[in-house]
């Protein structure tokens, strides 16, 4: 399932969002400044006609004063002119505007009246921008303009903008939530396809839509390195198998031929012992290359016939029936506990091939008067299997290199993991083939702690 | 001894398993392709049958079919250079009665051949086995030696059971393990000797004449005397 938090991590998300964000920013600056350059415009035609006038009506005769007062009203057919003749003392003598405002000096230049002025037959005040100045007789003359067109414009353009930002923002964010959703899908779907192989099955491939696109590209190159990939194991493989193969019979023979001979001549002074060390030689050899061979087979193996419903706990059981025995006479207390009731899928002869190779090492490693357990525990995801022991423990650094097929440790013969041979390999092959997981820590008493982790589990998406 | 028919197209391999068999005292035939196999082992009055599983023609698991429909029951070995357990399992439906990988211990062919033989000549109906003074009650499960009886762990009298069963012959490690334990793997070195030792500690308690000796590169065999 796609979570909304998936969405805002997609890099197309982002990329929508980043370039939103862009489009917002220079959008109110574009309006600012068109904002800023339509009022600064209005303005200076507002003082253009305020001026003019002013001009106009100081140069009249002042007899003829209140007449083309009068006229210059009529032609102001909205009503946004004020005119004001008043006394030398400030008493009202003509025109619309009622007292003389307290906020413009009379200099004859243009102010800002922000708080408007009390006009006759209007209850509100409107700002403006006026001048006064002194007349000929010694009376004032105000003359203002409303600049409540200036505003009207500035609301104009603020709708404008807000229509113009819901019309595109909204479907822009939608779109592009829309738009994230493709590829973050075919990502999924390259996620789910890509467990199994990681897992080790490189048959399987990316899947490619055809489509053509960055997702196609790159599902494609990868493809083509998991065929090399798969090439190049399978002739690794081949090689080594091959060489197991080949020399096995002409050992085989040998042996056959050193054992006739124990049981012929072996009888002569000196050759017995020997004899009997070539065997021993020759049988590590062959069980070396079948432990090879039977790691191979392992991996080979796609098919899970005998996979079925497994007792854990009767395997473990049986494990430790085989075991206890030889943890006994090394005088190491083997414990498997506690006996849960625990069921996994899987093949019950491989799982009993497992838990005995795991056990038989920590055996092994343990010095006498040691200690070996086995602790069943039931994780949310399924049951886990520990065995511990109290042995000298697998250095962090070899903890991987030990499960490898060919992997031969820098520490000397002395190294437990040199000692593991190829047990561990096919452990892991197991593991691998049951989609289980192997894990190699410390435990409390310095030990080795071998965890087989008995759930298939989900590859964690990257983060 | 025994009358063994070996079905081999290989001829270095045949020789081989001819000449171990003959070594033990055994009467052997061998025939390298699976239609004059089939017609023998219909035919002759063997004990035991060794039988490539790959042969030209007819190969071996169609033989072990046909013989098997035939109503033959001799005990067949097959021998076959495929590991894979799935091919164990396929060899072992059609009615062979055990496995054996290649390349094989000469010495471990031998003594799955008498193994089969053995069974074939069926000593195993009996409730009582008996070797020498050693005694195996199989309804009460319990064991005696001269008269006292053995204190045995389940897993020790399924061992002694299947030693005295095949008394007389060598069986190999991997033999007792795949028979006692039911599993097909190398266990390591020495958990089988464990196993046997403590059961020798019981078997043969010191003044007792020894029944469980060790087969020197081979493994071990119960035995009344030498």
């Amino acid at each position: 399932m796609l979570k909304l938090s998936d969405h805002w991590r997609s890099a197309t998300t982002r990329l929508i969002l980043i370039y939103g964000a862009f489009f917002v920013l220079w959008g109110i600056v574009l309006v600012g400044v068109v904002y800023w350059e339509t009022g600064r415009y209005l303005s200076h035609v507002v003082e253009a006609i305020v001026e003019q006038r002013a001009r106009y009506l100081g140069s009249i005769d002042r007899a003829r004063l209140p007449e083309a007062m009068e006229a210059t009203g009529a032609l102001d057919l909205r009503g946004v002119m004020s005119l004001g003749l008043f006394s030398a003392d400030g008493r009202y003598v003509d025109g619309n505007i009622e007292r003389v405002p307290t906020d413009l000096p009379i200099d004859g230049a243009i102010h800002a009246l922000p708080n408007g002025l009390d006009r006759r037959g209007r209850t509100e005040r409107e700002p403006a921008r006026g001048l006064a100045m002194h007349l000929a007789s010694g009376e004032v003359l105000i003359i203002a303009r409303d600049t409540s067109v200036v505003d009207q414009v500035a609301v104009i353009i603020r709708n404008a903008l807000l229509w113009g930002f819901s019309l595109t923002v909204i479907p822009g964010l939608i779109g592009g939530f829309l738009l994230s959703r493709r590829p973050l899908r075919r990502v999924r779907e390259i996620e789910s396809a890509i467990e199994p192989i990681a897992r080790g099955d490189l048959g399987r491939r990316l899947p490619v839509s055809g489509r053509g696109d960055e997702v196609d590209l790159l599902a494609t190159i990868v493809n083509r390195m998991l065929g090399e990939i798969e090439r190049l194991i399978g002739e690794v493989k081949g090689v080594c198998d091959n060489i197991a193969h080949d020399l096995r019979t002409p050992l085989t023979r040998l042996r056959a031929q050193l054992h006739r001979l124990q049981q012929t001549g072996g009888g002569e002074e000196g050759i017995g012992p020997t004899l009997e060390h070539c065997i021993v030689d020759v049988d590590s050899l062959l069980d070396r290359f079948r432990a090879l061979l039977r790691i191979s087979e392992l991996e080979d193996m796609r098919r899970r016939g005998g996979f079925g419903n497994v007792d854990l706990g009767a395997i473990l059981h049986e494990v430790h029936e085989l075991y206890a025995p030889l943890a006994e006479d090394n005088a190491i207390a083997f414990r498997v506990e506690p006996p849960l009731p625990a069921t996994v899928h899987g093949d019950p002869h491989l799982l009993f091939e497992a838990f005995s190779n795991l056990v038989a090492n920590a055996i092994k490693f343990t010095p006498r008067g040691g200690m070996v357990s086995v602790r069943t525990s039931l994780a949310q995801a399924g049951p886990r299997v520990d065995i511990v022991d109290s042995g000298p423990g697998i250095p962090s650094r070899e903890r991987d290199a030990v499960l490898q097929r060919f992997y031969r440790s820098d520490w000397g013969r002395d190294s437990r993991a040199e000692g593991y041979g190829l047990g561990l390999s096919i452990v892991s092959a197991i593991v691998r083939l049951h989609g289980f997981r192997l894990r190699i820590d410390d435990n409390e008493t310095g030990g080795a702690r071998v965890s087989v982790e008995c759930w298939v589990d989900a590859i964690a998406p990257a983060r | 001894m025994a009358k063994v028919l070996t079905i081999e197209d290989d001829a270095v391999t045949a020789r081989e398993i001819v000449a171990e068999l003959q070594s033990r005292g055994n009467q052997v035939d061998w025939v390298d392709n699976g239609a004059a196999g089939l017609s023998r082992a219909s035919g002759g009055d063997y004990d035991a049958i060794t039988l490539d599983r790959m042969l030209p023609g007819l190969d071996g698991l169609a033989v072990v079919t046909k013989l098997r429909e035939a109503g033959v029951q001799t005990p067949v070995l097959m021998i076959s250079a495929l590991s894979d357990v799935d091919e164990r399992v396929r060899g072992l439906r059609a009615g062979g009665d055990d496995y054996l990988t290649k390349p094989f211990a000469p010495d471990e062919m031998v003594a799955r051949i008498e193994v089969l033989v053995r069974r074939q000549r069926g000593t195993g109906r009996d409730a009582v086995l008996r070797v020498a003074d050693l005694e195996l009650d199989l309804i009460t499960r319990s064991a005696r030696r001269g008269g006292s009886v053995l204190e045995l762990l389940p897993i020790e009298f399924r061992l002694l059971e299947f030693l005295v069963r095949n008394s007389g012959q060598v069986l190999t490690r991997t033999m007792i393990f795949e028979a006692v334990w039911g599993y097909r793997f190398d266990p390591g070195t020495n958990v089988i000797d464990v196993h046997i030792g403590r059961l020798r500690k019981k078997v043969d308690p010191p003044g007792a004449a020894p029944l469980i000796r060790t087969v020197r590169g081979s493994g071990y065999r119960l035995a009344e005397t030498e």
